[in-house]
């Protein structure tokens, strides 16, 4: 079993040399390495699961006294499970891409970003220790900003692949931070041992560092700006690093080091954190016209809720609902590309309209995944969502009406999407000629609706009376709001009504510009600062000056340099006295 | 074998022979430099591999040479010397490669190429201060020279000019904190391990110490643009030719550092424990402060240089750690930023061959335009800002731990912060400017890498990946010397 869990690794690493070494040329070589590396992967999985049992295994990477890193492997229930999101979310997205790509002249390149993705994603789910962690960590980020900047010509792409870049090292940064402090501390960094050291709790501040790492990657406020720009990725990739796998990376993270930061103040924090990013995402979603927009600020929300769910103690129902977002939303997203490449690329949702005559496949689909997410009653985010609620409602009751008033804006907005894009009248031509997408599209749309109808079954418990209730409130209340607003409108009646909220959440509450202020005006200031400094000061007045104080002796020495023989003779002699009158007096 | 001998012979012949081909021939004169130091590379090669970690000096030649002096010849490869010349052996063989640029006087520049090569060899590879300082001036003084006559841009003579003057100051202080060492130790002979012999039974006078540690670390500090003596550096490296600089910035300058780590710390280890605090600091600097210099740079030198003098203050830090870890990651990173350099300042100097301007502001889309170079790019400005995988993320997470170990906390944490944020700020610019976008006017006619310039580049890439996925084959052996130098510094905690 040894092996089969490091081929599960090496498999799409594999995929990824071969293709970017030789096999980039051809196009249906690039498609068969890399599909059948994700499958493969996909297909060991499952091979591992019914196997069963836990195992680990590691080779040395790095080794000294008192710091050993290992490159290990740790499968467990938590890995086995995120395993199965990977994989099999991956299989199918890699599918869809075939279709989506099957038009775009770097075709191969695509699949060696899409494998290198997935080998780092596969690092972090297996990772035993700390530093592999970070390790695949940065690497998850670094293939994430590949596939932003996919089409690296178009401006918006490149910009927005290094803002997801910067902002993650932002949180990185206090990912790096929080591992020396764990180390410093208890004197290893693999999990195992941590678990086994004397006080398994560190301080606050160490899970609060780590935990700075799941901000940047799950795009918790405020280094969430980054996520909603990532949209500029090929579709497939938004379904499947920015909603399915890779953004959830800081969730799994922190249910597979929970033991270290339960009971520590950095709990309530991430708690917060995560219920304020869900209930301003929301917000946001609610006046998005970009349909991927509406979906990534959605993702940003049902993270919010996941992350506090490990926050109020419970990282099983972050890891339920983790499960179950992965599939609906990478149902939703997939289904959003299907309606884009049906209209030529146009994202914007008020320019769609009749797509449900037009592609029923899809839009069938889409409205499971729409149900899922809002909760309706026995799809598969109705029970993940509900664990959230009944931790939110032990533990904070703040919190929990927080969650619930998130539940109802989702709600709300995913009618919205549902209502503008697939009923009513066309409003574009584009619209008027869209078609059903072809099977290698719609087969993975149909696969995914399963898992997402289903999957919370797996792990049903019965719900708190009172959780159920307000949930179902909110629900009939925001889809019944949602429709008489936008049944049949041309144009968002909201902006008129209540113009002063409608341009703060267009105007996403202005993170970026004061992200932008604060580049502009401290770092760049710094670094003129730095700049003249080192220019005027360093290399001008010191060096320069040294330089100078060097001539000016120069020519003053020259002064006695006069080549005139009577006077060297006169110093000769005055020298000569002055040596007498010292020795002699 | 005696492989360290015929890999700086090697280099030194061909300099020789190079001098009895006529200027004309121009592919001879490439094709001896080339076949010399990828012959040298094969050799350092073979003696990696064949090197056994933990039985000291290896594949050693010692000749006695002024007796009365107790002058030897003496070569000798260990743990830490052994990975550095087998990165200066790929670095020169890259450099060998590069070095087609040059359209004039190609046969004199070769002579010197030659010549620095093989100093920069013998000088990492000696075991007697006479004959390790001797290398690095056999290495310099081409340096300043190809410069000068080969070197590029309006600035070339003042740049000039100012690399030798800092260079030889630098190199100055060091001859005279040696010349302590080697009056204070009352020793008879010249050899690093009969030095350090001697002041284990008996050290250096305390006092004595605080002078010669403090020499050595300025002498040998300015030689590797410590902070504030680094502004030689970014321009030097803008003015230089490829080759030169690549050879410089890639590996003459890791000699500073060789010679505090291999001469200062065992032979002034009280002076050390009281100036590395303070170096520590300077450290941060040059992270700190360069880091955000590199952020305003419009040219691509001057980008890489200013980045490539930051990455000093890792190695800086690691060696004001003062423990295994630290020792470890600093001669680690000297490597692995060696090669990272090397590749950096090779491919811009092809892009400089494009169009004559490095100036990013005008560039764009280079990366559909020259895939290959593109790609190598992409790749060492990633390495640069310190991603798994490759060589120069394993020694900087290393002297991290370190750092934070030696109770250096508030400068590990800045540090991080540079690394991770300053370091990606640029490097994600520098992308930004260079590789992605439309592609612009200027840019729309060059070409991409020839062949055997795109076999340099990749070498070079190979070489940070192998380390980076196998640090271990490199720190195995150095972690056994720093062992050694750690205990000798700090003899309580043995």
């Amino acid at each position: 079993m040894n092996t089969v869990a490091w081929l599960i690794l090496l498999l799409p690493l594999f995929s990824a040399v071969a293709i970017g070494l030789g096999s980039f040329r051809s196009r249906v070589a690039s498609a068969v390495l890399s599909v059948g590396a994700v499958f493969g992967s996909f297909l060991l999985t499952m091979l591992l699961i019914a196997d069963g049992g836990e195992l680990r295994s590691s080779v040395g990477w790095l080794a000294f006294e008192g710091l050993q890193v290992d490159i290990g492997l740790q499968i467990d229930a938590l890995s086995k499970l995120m395993l199965c999101v990977v994989t099999g979310v991956g299989s199918l997205i890699h599918i869809f891409s075939l279709g989506y790509m099957k038009e775009d002249r770097d075709f191969s390149r695509y699949f060696a970003f899409l494998s290198l993705f997935i080998f780092s994603m596969l690092g972090i789910v297996l990772a035993d220790n700390f530093v592999m962690m970070f390790i695949f960590w940065e690497l998850v980020g670094v293939s994430s900003y590949l596939l932003i900047g996919f089409w690296f010509e178009k401006p918006s792409a490149a910009d927005a692949a290094k803002k997801a870049f910067l902002t993650n090292r932002v949180g990185d940064f206090g990912f790096l931070l929080g591992i020396l402090m764990v180390w410093a501390a208890l004197g290893s960094v693999g999990f195992a041992e941590l678990r086994n050291a004397e006080t398994t709790a560190v301080c606050g501040l160490a899970g609060f560092l780590i935990f700075c790492g799941a901000m940047g990657k799950s795009a918790q406020a405020p280094l969430h700006v980054w996520l909603p720009d990532a949209m500029e990725g090929p579709t497939p990739v938004s379904a499947l690093i920015h909603a399915a796998t890779m953004v959830a990376a800081g969730v799994y993270m922190l249910c597979r080091v929970f033991f270290l930061i339960d009971g520590t103040w950095a709990m309530e924090a991430i708690a917060w954190i995560g219920g304020l990013t869900s209930l301003l995402a929301a917000l946001m979603a609610v006046q998005q016209d970009d349909i991927k927009r509406i979906l990534a600020y959605s993702t940003l929300s049902q993270l919010g809720y996941m992350v506090m769910a490990v926050g109020l103690g419970s990282p099983d129902a972050a890891m339920f609902h983790l499960t179950t977002h992965a599939s609906f939303k990478a149902l939703l997203f997939l289904g959003a590309g299907s309606v884009i490449v049906a209209l030529h690329h146009e994202q914007d949702i008020w320019k769609m309209g009749g797509l449900r005559e037009r592609m029923p496949k899809t839009y069938w689909t889409f409205l499971i995944g729409t149900m899922a997410l809002c909760g309706v009653p026995l799809f598969s985010g109705f029970f993940s969502k509900e664990a959230i609620l009944d931790a939110a409602l032990e533990n904070n009751l703040l919190l929990f009406l927080v969650a619930v008033f998130v539940a109802l804006l989702t709600t709300f907005y995913m009618t919205r999407l549902f209502i503008v894009a697939f009923m009513g009248k066309p409003r574009s031509s584009h619209a008027e000629q869209a078609k059903e997408s072809p099977a290698v599209m719609t087969v993975p749309l149909l696969v995914l609706a399963v898992p997402s109808v289903i999957a919370g079954y797996f792990n049903a418990h019965a719900p708190n009376p009172l959780v159920l209730a307000a949930s179902l409130v909110v629900l009939v209340f925001g889809m019944l709001v949602g429709n008489s607003v936008y049944s049949g409108a041309d144009t968002d009646p909201l902006p008129a009504r209540f113009s002063r909220l409608a341009k703060a959440l267009r105007d996403r509450f202005w993170f970026d510009e004061i992200y932008k202020w604060l580049i502009d005006h401290v770092q760049e200031n710094l670094a003129k600062l730095a700049d003249a400094f080192d220019r005027w000061v360093i290399a001008g007045l010191l060096v320069r000056g040294a330089h100078g104080t060097t001539e000016l002796a120069g020519r003053v020495l020259r002064l006695a340099q006069t080549g005139n023989l009577q006077t060297y003779a006169f110093w000769f002699a005055a020298g000569m006295a002055a040596l007498l009158i010292f020795t002699l007096g | 074998m005696n492989w360290l001998l015929i890999i700086v012979l090697l280099p030194l012949l061909a300099a020789a022979a190079v001098g009895f081909v006529p200027g004309s021939q121009r592919l001879a004169i490439r094709g001896i430099t080339i076949g010399a130091s990828g012959l040298a590379l094969l050799c350092a090669l073979i003696a990696f591999c064949s090197f056994e970690v933990g039985t000291g000096f290896q594949f050693e030649t010692k000749v006695v040479w002024v007796k009365s002096l107790g002058l030897h010849f003496h070569l000798a490869a260990d743990g830490i010397n052994i990975g550095i010349i087998l990165m200066g052996a790929i670095v020169a063989f890259a450099a060998a490669c590069c070095a087609d640029d040059i359209t004039h006087r190609v046969k004199e520049f070769h002579i010197l190429l030659n010549l620095m090569i093989g100093g920069i060899l013998g000088a990492f590879a000696s075991m007697d201060l006479f004959f390790f300082y001797f290398f690095h001036e056999l290495a310099l003084v081409p340096t300043f020279i190809m410069i000068g006559v080969w070197g590029r841009g309006a600035n070339r003579n003042y740049a000039m000019y100012k690399i030798t003057l800092y260079l030889s100051l630098g190199a100055l202080l060091a001859l005279i904190g040696l010349i302590g060492v080697y009056v204070q130790t009352g020793a008879e002979s010249f050899s690093i391990p009969d030095l350090i012999d001697k002041v284990r039974e008996k050290p250096i006078d305390e006092a004595a110490q605080q002078w010669i540690f403090p020499l050595l670390m300025f002498g040998f500090g300015i030689l590797v643009s410590l902070w504030p003596f680094h502004t030689w550096a970014p321009l030097g490296y803008g003015a230089a030719p490829t080759a030169t600089a690549m050879l410089h910035a890639g590996v003459l300058k890791k000699f500073g550092l060789y010679g505090i780590i291999r001469v200062a710390i065992p032979m002034a280890p009280v002076g050390a424990q009281s100036w590395l605090g303070v170096l520590a600091w300077l450290a941060l600097a040059n992270l700190l402060y360069c880091g955000l210099v590199a952020v305003r740079q419009k040219d691509l030198n001057l980008l890489i240089g200013n980045s490539s003098v930051a990455h000093m203050g890792f190695i800086f830090l690691g060696i004001a750690s003062l423990n295994v870890i630290g020792l470890t990651g600093a001669v680690l990173v000297m490597i692995a930023h060696g090669l990272l350099a090397a590749l950096a300042f090779g491919l811009s100097g092809h892009l400089y061959r494009q169009t004559g301007s490095l100036d990013m502001s005008r560039m764009g889309g280079l990366l559909r335009q020259m895939p290959l170079a593109g790609s190598a790019l992409l790749m060492a400005l990633f390495a640069g800002c310190g991603l798994p995988g490759f060589a120069n993320f394993a020694g900087e997470i290393t002297i991290f731990f370190a750092a934070w170990s030696a109770g250096l906390k508030t400068v590990t944490v800045i540090a991080a912060w540079s690394a991770l944020v300053i370091g990606g700020l640029y490097m994600m610019r520098a992308i930004r400017n260079i590789l992605h976008g439309p592609l612009r006017g200027d840019w729309a006619k060059a070409g991409d890498v020839s062949p055997l310039i795109a076999t340099a580049h990749g070498l070079l890439l190979v070489a940070l990946l192998v380390f980076g996925f196998a640090p271990g084959l490199l720190t195995k052996g150095i972690e056994g010397e720093a062992t050694k130098i750690v205990r000798l510094a700090k003899p309580a905690e043995r």
